[in-house]
């Protein structure tokens, strides 16, 4: 069986596997969101996502010491690993105290903000090309700023996390301003609305204007919302 | 070396647990032991630590057969000892301090 689904949220996704691994399907593989899975027993591994240090590489002593603990490598992308272990052998979790969380969180989130600054980059170019009259390019532009958007968000959800793990410790919130702000969900999707519309109004069909203002109307609508709504959150 | 900074509950229970060679699965079952249940390490955890301490050159590996490699051992240093002692001192001043407390409910 294959499933399609699109996720920046770690824990979201580990959750999502684990209760169709409760439902007697277990996930083999993975490529640019296709996750397959084959049947098993209802409950019979528990899965977990682990982060690499590096990228597509996993060094002779981790395999060996996960093999050692019983942990099967299911497969890996990019920096993501997917860990499953039999649900008989017990629980299955990867970091047991604050520290190692912590460490955890940090690492995924650095390479969010890498990724990030890269895509911040790619659309000031795609504007200037914009600007210098490749007005093409404004529904890719429209998307990468919705994307941006999207990990932006991931990243301000790892910062809360990481803020309430260091309270725990003693450690005081920094000062609640931009970093745990949530864009909210109705930017980006405003966004991408409004690149299919640019993307459409190419083609000449009756009553795809009609379609096209509709998508436009409301693009701008869900963006006045969503802006609205992320300068009001916390 | 660090200065005084505490050793966190899991980096102690490690070195205790490779004062004489040990594995990591065995690491896991000696911690669980010496703390009653209390504290289960995640592989996650434990990896982390031991990658840590190996390049602080607190704890080295042990190999004492070449080709059981899956049971990579690993042991103390004495850099290891000292941190170790240096923790047990400030733990012992923490609890010779606590007894200030009137209740009495920490001895």
């Amino acid at each position: 069986m294959t499933k399609f689904k699109l996720l920046f949220n770690k824990d979201e996704e580990t959750v999502w596997i684990n209760d169709l691994a409760a439902q007697g399907w277990a996930m083999r593989s993975f490529f640019g969101g296709f996750y397959s899975f084959e049947r098993c027993q209802p409950g019979e591994y528990i899965y977990q996502i682990d982060f690499a240090d590096k990228f597509g590489h996993l060094s002779r002593d981790y395999r060996d010491f996960m093999e050692e603990m019983g942990v099967e490598i299911v497969c890996q992308w990019g920096f993501w690993v997917i860990l499953r272990r039999p649900a008989q052998e017990g629980p299955f979790e990867l970091y047991t105290d604050v520290e190692s969380t912590m460490e955890h969180y940090r690492k995924i989130r650095t390479m969010f903000k890498v990724v990030t600054a890269f895509e911040i980059i790619c659309f000031f170019v795609q504007m200037t090309a914009v600007f210098n009259g490749s007005v093409g390019i404004l529904p890719a532009a429209l998307i990468i700023l919705a994307l941006i958007l999207v990990l932006m968000r991931e990243i301000s959800r790892i910062n809360s996390i990481l803020d309430e793990l260091g309270q725990r410790q003693g450690q005081p919130a920094e000062d609640v301003g931009w970093r745990r702000r949530k864009p909210s969900l109705l930017l980006p999707v405003g966004m991408f609305l409004n690149a299919i519309a640019l993307l459409i109004s190419n083609i000449e069909i009756p009553g795809y204007d009609t379609v096209k203002h509709v998508l436009q109307v409301s693009a701008i609508v869900l963006m006045v919302v969503g802006i609205y709504r992320t300068a009001h959150r916390l | 070396m660090d200065k005084n900074v505490p050793l966190t509950e899991a980096l102690f229970y490690i070195l205790l647990s490779v004062r004489r060679p040990n594995h990591g699965y065995g690491i896991i079952q000696e911690v669980e032991k010496l703390t009653n249940g209390r504290l289960i390490m995640g592989p996650g955890t434990l990896y982390g630590a031991i990658q840590t301490m190996t390049a602080k050159g607190w704890i080295r590996i042990y190999s004492a057969e070449k080709d059981s490699r899956k049971k990579k051992e690993y042991l103390i240093t004495d850099l290891g000892r000292s941190v170790f002692a240096e923790e047990c001192r400030r733990l012992k001043e923490l609890l010779g301090n606590a007894e200030l407390m009137d209740t009495g409910s920490c001895m």
